[in-house]
């Protein structure tokens, strides 16, 4: 989850009156969770549905409507200009096909809002943008840029100061030598196209989605400024500028159209849009009984605007608000703006009788057989390592099924056995008392597709006498005094066990699994001191064979 | 009253002190012929059960100095020269046979009136048998002895002297025998086992902690009206992914959060009807070109919700109440907080009046039954439900709230495309957060550690 650094005196201050218990006390009932406060300074975590809440600027927007401050709608006031134009060139079509944009001039620009418009243009690329794939932003100093522009391709020899850099550097040097060229390069790796957005004097403007160019960097002498959005999908291009220009206006920032033409690109109109939700529905969802009117006040408090008509809602939504799907999320937008902590929990009698799995239960009654048989209940991963399973346990690999890109080397491949965890288990406690037995019931798993899951149970007993008899009554009794099942075990070889110690576990005329003495190899490597025997057999293959 | 039982190291002391009631240690050990160890041994036992009483004293041993070990080979210097005067009575024979002890030795007889001298003649007078200090000097001998043992009187007078004594203060012990232990019968107390002494520690085998909790929280789901169901932990990236509305370019369904199986594609992963619903409702409102083969990559669930999503669609009830309970994987890095595999419930309420307000109210309930007592419900967002909400609870060892469950309404998005026309209610989270909270831990890797240490003791603190 995306997270925003603010303070609370600057918060205070965009909100209007609100004591910062109030704020600190409410942010929580927007979705926003505090992750850590010191003093002034607080770190919010929010969702990332909501990038409008990458800002204090977004954050005190939602905070004025459940305060009651401000509510209803934001209307973005954009005044129509004619001195502000994109043309787009039809080769952009295969590499980055559409550009939006805005201006915005008049604002206040320090270090502050500087950073804060950054650290925004970050999470929006992060999350709606998919990493720069989707869309990207580009903010730039209005007055060092020479209209109209024109947003075009170019190839990788085309040269130009990027941002952050003194001298002029062409498309490969770019994507090779610096940070973000490194970082996001790959999204036109397959293309010898390059975006680039060019002004009247030939001066590059922005090279998308990669860097600006290093002469409209926005400094605090800036007074205007110029956002465009590149992106693979027009509607989610203009979505991601819906929240910048709500965010700049909002910061103080007047608003002006540019007008982008040219190879299915068009002007942004960063409409609003209208819904319609059904009170009915609304209080059958939350299990109130709200009037038409207090449906209206909520909605307004969580920054919409609604009117009844006739029996329904009729909701007017604001661009920024993409995340807005259907009638089921302008319910949730009531319940916040009615308020969560309003709503009384209430305890509606069951009309279904409850029953634990069938498996479940055979389970848990093996669990009460093994332990009343002095075995104790480990638990291991079923995501393992191929050193647990097969180099310390002897075991030739055979078909591994392993997941991709894991982050721990102890956690690469799903078990086929458990009895190896257990003795990784055993050789963790050398220093333990002995005797020393444990039980585990689990899953495992065979490659095939589909994998086939089956649950399994393993026993091992380690101590100075352990030996086969032992270990055979063990299973012997836990499978008769349980479940009524015969077991019958016949000579085998498995490189786990010791040669000439080791039998196959039969049930019923069937293999279910393996029992013996284990490999006096593995013990030593392991450095346990004692003998240890132990078995694993199927459960899908026995007890729970009929289930 | 049982007679009690004794080692065969207590009989053996308790009859020396019979015989001997006060014994050092040492003298013990000469007496029953037993070890300094079990002498030892033996005496703590005895005194824990108030049979014997230990007096620690300190005490003066005395031995003889050089000139001590000189008289006790010739005689007191007093004694040599009362036996020269019965046979010579010459004041330089005298010096000359006694050499540097004459002075002393004359000095002690005149004083004591045992001589008569004159100008160059000494003469008995009237000499005691027994001279003082001599008893004492004899006792002492060559070994060492308590002052005890010895006349007070008479061994005072050898003390004032130089280097005829050498004392020493040591402390010493002194083992008897309390009353009770006086009118113990031995014989009598032969046959029975010592039922008071401490023995070993044995291991209880149990069933895991996390597993125990575990099976609290499926037994409250099945009184809350919950009956279980089952899934696989290898599901397609339909049934995990796609079917809960999140968009195949989704941040979570990247590598770097999901367990990706490797080269595995699902064959058939649904009917034609769903796969096309479903993909429709992606096309439509995450506006992208759904990818079907995406879809049959396999992963390791990282949610139940995948298991409970697929019964609905099967069954399709109109009121049901389900659980499914499990492992489920998020490639993280394991610390203290996360591990890649963990414990998960899910929750399911069907009906057609199903609401939040009963969602929450079945929270409070679920709470109350573990005990916890003090939640609150703070708004949160899942891709696949709308409304969302998430559990508070306050954990009181840490001072804090903390999230526990999270819950909400199967959105439209989801529900539709695979038939189901009713109101779900789900809700879920990892048990190991509960179990922590009841096992006092603070590192979750603990429950997976199989630490036998912890496992023989583990007691529940909540």
């Amino acid at each position: 989850m995306p997270v925003v650094e603010l303070s609370y005196s600057s918060l205070q201050k965009i909100i209007g009156k609100s004591s910062k218990k109030q704020i600190a006390d409410s942010l929580p009932f927007l979705g926003l969770d505090i992750e850590s406060e010191d003093k002034d300074l607080v770190r919010i975590e929010y969702s990332p549905n909501r990038p409008d809440y990458s800002t204090d600027f977004g954050i005190a927007l939602g905070m004025q409507g459940l305060l009651g401050i401000k509510t209803g709608a934001i209307k973005l006031k954009i005044k129509k200009s004619k001195s502000y134009s994109v043309y787009v060139k039809p080769d952009v079509a295969k590499v980055r096909p559409f550009v939006t944009g805005i201006v915005a001039k008049n604002g206040k620009i320090d270090d502050k809002i500087i950073k804060q418009l950054m650290a925004m243009q970050e999470d929006l690329h992060f999350g709606i943008g998919r990493k720069r794939k989707k869309s990207s932003i580009g903010i730039h100093d209005l007055d060092k840029i020479q209209f109209p522009l024109v947003y075009t391709t170019t190839d990788r020899k085309h040269k130009f100061i990027p941002l952050n850099s003194e001298k002029e550097l062409s498309i490969t040097e770019i994507l090779e030598t610096t940070d973000v060229g490194k970082d996001y390069g790959d999204l036109l790796a397959n293309s010898s196209k390059i975006p680039v957005i060019i002004d009247a004097n030939q001066n590059t403007v922005s090279f998308p989605p990669i860097i600006n160019a290093a002469v409209t960097t926005v400094t605090t002498k800036t007074k205007n400024l110029f956002v465009e959005v590149t992106g693979i999908n027009k509607a989610d291009a203009e979505d991601m500028l819906s929240v910048v220009a709500t965010i700049l206006q909002s910061a103080g920032f007047s608003l002006e159209t540019v007008t982008i033409s040219g190879a299915k690109n068009s002007t942004p109109k960063l409409a609003e849009r209208k819904m319609t939700v059904s009170p009915s529905l609304i209080n059958q969802t939350l299990g109130l009984e709200l009037n038409a009117s207090k449906i209206v006040s909520s909605l307004k408090k969580s920054r919409l605007d609604a009117a009844v008509k006739g029996k329904n809602i009729v909701c007017t939504i604001p661009a920024y608000r993409f995340d807005i799907f259907g009638e089921m999320d302008l319910v949730e937008e009531v319940a916040l703006g009615y308020g969560i902590q309003n709503l009384e929990p209430t305890m509606t009698p069951s009309q279904t009788l409850g029953q634990t799995s069938p498996v479940s239960l055979q389970l848990k009654s093996l669990n009460q057989t093994m332990i009343g048989l002095g075995y104790l209940e480990a638990l291991n991963s079923s995501l393992t390592s191929k050193r647990v399973l097969y180099e310390m346990a002897n075991r030739e690999p055979k078909t591994i099924i392993s997941v991709l890109d894991s982050k721990s080397q102890e956690h690469t491949i799903l078990r086929d056995l458990i009895l190896p965890g257990l003795l990784e288990n055993l050789s963790k406690n050398i220093h333990e008392s002995y005797p020393q037995k444990l039980f585990e019931t689990g899953t495992v798993f065979t490659a095939g597709n589909p994998i086939s899951e089956t649950i399994n149970l393993s026993g091992i007993s380690a101590h100075q006498d352990a030996n086969f008899t032992e270990i055979k009554s063990v299973l012997q009794s836990a499978l008769k005094t349980g479940f009524d099942l015969e077991i019958a075990t016949k000579t085998t070889e498995h490189p786990t066990f010791e040669k000439g110690h080791c039998a196959d576990v039969i049930i019923n005329n069937k293999t279910v699994g393996v029992i013996g003495e284990i490999n006096s190899k593995i013990i030593e490597n392991y450095k346990i001191r004692v003998p240890v025997v132990g078995f694993e057999i199927s459960l899908s293959e026995s007890i729970l064979k009929s289930l | 009253m049982l007679s009690q039982v004794f080692h065969d190291i207590e009989k053996k002391i308790i009859t020396s002190l019979k015989d001997n009631p006060k014994q050092t240690p040492e003298n013990l050990e000469k007496s029953t012929k037993l070890s300094p160890d079990q002498i030892r041994r033996g005496i703590e036992w005895l005194k824990l059960k108030e049979l014997a009483n230990v007096d620690e004293s300190k005490s003066s041993i005395v031995s003889l100095g050089k000139n001590g070990k000189e008289s006790l080979e010739k005689g007191l210097p007093e004694r040599r020269l009362l036996d020269l005067l019965k046979t010579k009575s010459k004041l330089s024979d005298l010096q000359k046979e006694l050499g540097p002890v004459f002075g002393p030795a004359m000095g002690l007889a005149r004083k004591n009136n045992w001589v008569e001298a004159t100008a160059d003649t000494i003469t008995l007078k009237n000499p005691p048998d027994a001279l003082p200090g001599e008893k004492s000097l004899k006792q002492i001998g060559d070994s060492k002895l308590s002052v005890t043992e010895l006349d007070s009187d008479d061994l005072s007078r050898l003390l004032k002297r130089p280097d005829f004594v050498v004392e020493e203060v040591v402390k010493t012990k002194q083992i008897s025998l309390t009353d009770a232990a006086k009118s113990i019968n031995l014989d009598a107390s032969s046959g029975g086992i010592d039922v008071e002494a401490k023995v070993p520690e044995v291991f209880v085998a149990r069933t895991h902690p996390l597993k125990d909790t575990i099976d609290e929280i499926r037994e409250i789901f099945v009184t809350l009206g919950f009956s279980e169901i089952y899934g696989n932990m290898t599901q397609s990236s339909f049934w995990n992914f796609d079917a809960l509305f999140t968009p195949q370019d989704h941040p979570a369904r990247e590598l770097q959060d999901t367990f990706y199986l490797d080269g595995i594609s699902a064959k058939k992963i649904a009917t034609p009807d769903q796969i096309k619903k479903v993909s429709d409702s992606h096309k439509k409102n995450w506006r992208y070109q759904w990818d079907i083969n995406e879809a049959r990559k396999m992963v390791l669930r990282t949610h139940t919700t995948c298991v409970t999503i697929k019964h609905l669609a099967e069954a399709k009830p109109d009121e049901a109440r389900v659980f499914s309970l499990g492992r489920v994987f998020r490639n993280e890095k394991v610390s203290y907080k996360h591990l890649v595999e963990f414990n998960q419930i899910e929750g399911v309420v069907v009906g057609k009046d199903a609401n939040l307000r009963n969602l929450m109210g079945i929270q409070r309930e679920f709470y109350k039954r573990i005990g916890i007592t003090k939640i609150k419900f703070w708004p949160t967002f899942f891709p696949y439900t709308e409304p969302s909400l998430q559990t508070m609870v306050y954990n009181e060892r840490l001072g804090k709230w903390v999230e526990l469950f999270g819950m909400g309404i199967f959105r439209p998005e989801v529900t539709k495309p695979l038939g189901i026309t009713k109101p779900v209610l789900a809700w879920g989270g990892g048990i190991e957060r509960i179990a922590m909270l009841k096992y006092g831990l603070d590192d979750v890797r603990e429950f997976y550690n199989n630490n036998l240490s912890w496992l023989r003791s583990a007691t529940k603190c909540q």
